[in-house]
């Protein structure tokens, strides 16, 4: 208990900050951008504790470390604990000290995935797959929507909410389809929460998520780096640096994110088990989330689950870079807009009519 | 005095200049609406080997190459429909011509197929053999009755609804099938719409939004 809260709850100190240049106290911190491959990586105890710094400092993070590692080490320790206890505090441990995603080298990737899916293993008996799949070359995402299209179905949402385990009690939901009225494109008048047979009479539909900015400012105001735009244009959180401040969350103009109020429930027998380490693997209390398209599925191919789901074609899908594909023409051959158009964040999620 | 005029108005038009110079207003991406679509017009891309296609997802075998080639893509495949419809052969039960199955009926008794309903267009423009082939219920036929097989009834459609065989072809109309990756696979128009009665049906959302009404 007393683990979670500070797990959860932990500020990165200043040295853990990626864009930080002159934060490194000394050569061993975690801060470059580039990881040294030759001298042996510092582990989390080093990097936290095995550095000079001044005696307050060095004071203030030992507190804070030592009351969080507390319980780990209790059941790391504890002669009285189980095999599995004792390991899950050691993996605890170690996850605790974990850099930020984009720091690791692939060694560090592939153990914290090892420790998150030992872990899973060891709390429900299940196994997941947590992969680390990089952006592929010469791929930028894009993403259109057909509101001349769109029905209101809503088979969209389901789908998503399945693939991506987001949390079922509250009801969490990445995408919006908004009920409008023919001639308007205005979201105060717009009804997200209708429940009658659609399409309704003289209305169309306009669904909104995660626009995955080319300018994101959601990514210019995190004061932690952990969040930020992949080179597949895919912007990402690393769930396990987010403090939960919800900058980003203001600064979207487009309510793209999502933010765990509570211990997001997803029942086991629900779990989508193929997850990504930046996608649907399972989030924490008091982190953000949001749609990340699938990335866990775009990045080997795949559609979105949305765009799979939608029963009307109404997403579109792909690589804008390509110049053959689908998302391409309708780029290219269609009047297609985005909203907000004139705040620069140019969005890669397009809107076109028939 | 004159050299100094002539100075003078060579610096007001060198201050123009810059002012005015095309390229200079653009500050990073708030130039209007079409900034990240200017840039995709200028990149280009040497090489996509992607090591996955929508063969991952779809079987080849299930598969059929349109008829028309479209610009670009190599391939253009969509669901091998005749391999699907369950009591195809049509002549499997038809074994006769639509004229001789007429002249056959005894007065009152029912047609075949008397259960479907069509609402596509008017009854003055539109009837069954509009699409079917009296002759041949194996097929389907066009406006001036050339043969089409079922796999390839986009072609029949395209007669009429035009605009939206274009955006099909193109990537704008019809549900992408088996991911992002080329080849182009797509829903054919009868994979979505039923050729009886096109129009998507009013139902009720697939989900209730319990929590935000609280
Ligand atoms: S839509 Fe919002 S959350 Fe998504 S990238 Fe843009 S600013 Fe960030
Ligand atoms: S809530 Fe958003 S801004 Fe705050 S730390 Fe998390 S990702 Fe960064």
């Amino acid at each position: 208990m007393l683990f979670d809260l500070f797990f959860k709850t932990r500020k990165p100190v200043e040295e853990d900050l990626p864009q930080a240049s002159d934060g490194c106290g000394s050569g061993n911190c975690g801060c470059k951008k580039t990881p040294e491959p030759t001298t042996a990586e510092p582990d989390g105890y080093d990097m936290k504790l095995g550095k000079t710094m001044n005696r307050r400092a060095a004071f203030r993070q030992m507190t804070a470390g030592l009351l969080a590692g507390a319980g780990m080490v209790q059941a790391s320790c504890s002669a009285t604990s189980t095999g599995d206890k004792r390991e899950e505090g050691q993996l605890k441990w170690e996850e605790y000290f974990k850099k930020n995603y984009r720091l690791m080298t692939d060694e560090e990737k592939s153990k914290t995935v090892e420790r998150l899916e030992r872990l899973y293993e060891i709390n429900t008996g299940k196994t997941i797959n947590v992969s680390t799949n990089g952006a592929v070359e010469n791929v930028l995402y894009g993403y259109a929507f057909n509101i001349s299209k769109c029905q209101g179905y809503m088979d969209c949402v389901n789908a998503c909410v399945k693939e991506n385990n987001q949390d079922r009690s509250s009801q969490m939901q990445y995408i919006r389809i908004h009920e409008m009225e023919n001639g308007q494109l205005n979201f105060d008048d717009a009804d997200d929460n209708y429940f009658h047979e659609v399409p309704a009479e003289g209305h169309f539909y306009l669904g909104t998520q995660c626009y995955h900015c080319e300018n994101p400012p959601c990514v210019k105001v995190c004061p932690v780096g952990a969040t930020w735009k992949e080179d597949d244009g895919i912007v990402v959180i690393d769930y396990d640096w987010c403090i939960g401040c919800r900058y980003c969350m203001a600064a979207c103009p487009y309510d793209g994110r999502r933010f765990n109020w509570q211990t997001p429930e997803v029942p086991e027998e629900e779990v989508n088990h193929t997850q990504h380490y930046l996608g649907n693997r399972l989030r924490s209390k008091g982190v953000m989330e949001k749609c990340t398209f699938c990335i866990q599925r775009s990045r080997n191919g795949k559609n979105p689950a949305c765009v799979e789901a939608c029963p009307t074609g109404a997403r579109i899908f792909g690589n804008i870079l390509d110049p053959n594909s689908e998302i391409r023409w309708v780029l290219e051959n269609k009047k297609v807009f985005r909203l907000k158009e004139d705040l620069g964040t140019e969005p890669k999620f397009w809107y076109y009519m028939d | 005095m004159k050299q100094l005029a002539v100075l003078g108005i060579l610096a007001v038009l060198i201050v123009l200049g810059v002012k005015c110079a095309p390229g200079q207003h653009d500050e990073g991406g708030h130039n209007g609406s079409h900034h990240l679509l200017e840039q995709l017009k200028y990149i280009s891309v040497d090489s996509l080997n992607y090591e996955f296609s929508r063969f991952d997802q779809v079987d080849k075998e299930k598969l059929v190459q349109i008829h028309q080639l479209v610009e670009g893509a190599e391939q253009f495949l969509i669901p091998d429909r005749m391999a699907e419809m369950k009591s195809y052969p049509c002549s499997n039960c038809h074994s006769k011509s639509l004229e001789a199955l007429q002249a056959g009926k005894a007065p009152g008794e029912k047609k075949s197929h008397w259960d479907i309903e069509i609402v596509h267009a008017k009854t003055v423009t539109m009837q069954c053999t509009t699409c079917h082939d009296p002759k041949n219920f194996n097929l389907l036929h066009s406006l001036t009755g050339a043969p089409i097989e079922f796999n390839h009834s986009y072609e029949l459609c395209g007669q009429c609804h035009s605009t939206q065989q274009k955006d099909w072809l193109g990537g704008a109309h019809g549900k992408q099938v088996g991911g992002w990756a080329p080849p182009r696979v797509s829903q054919t128009c009868t994979g979505c719409h039923n050729p009886h009665k096109p129009a998507f049906e009013k139902r009720l959302p697939a989900r209730l939004n319990t929590e935000w009404l609280k």
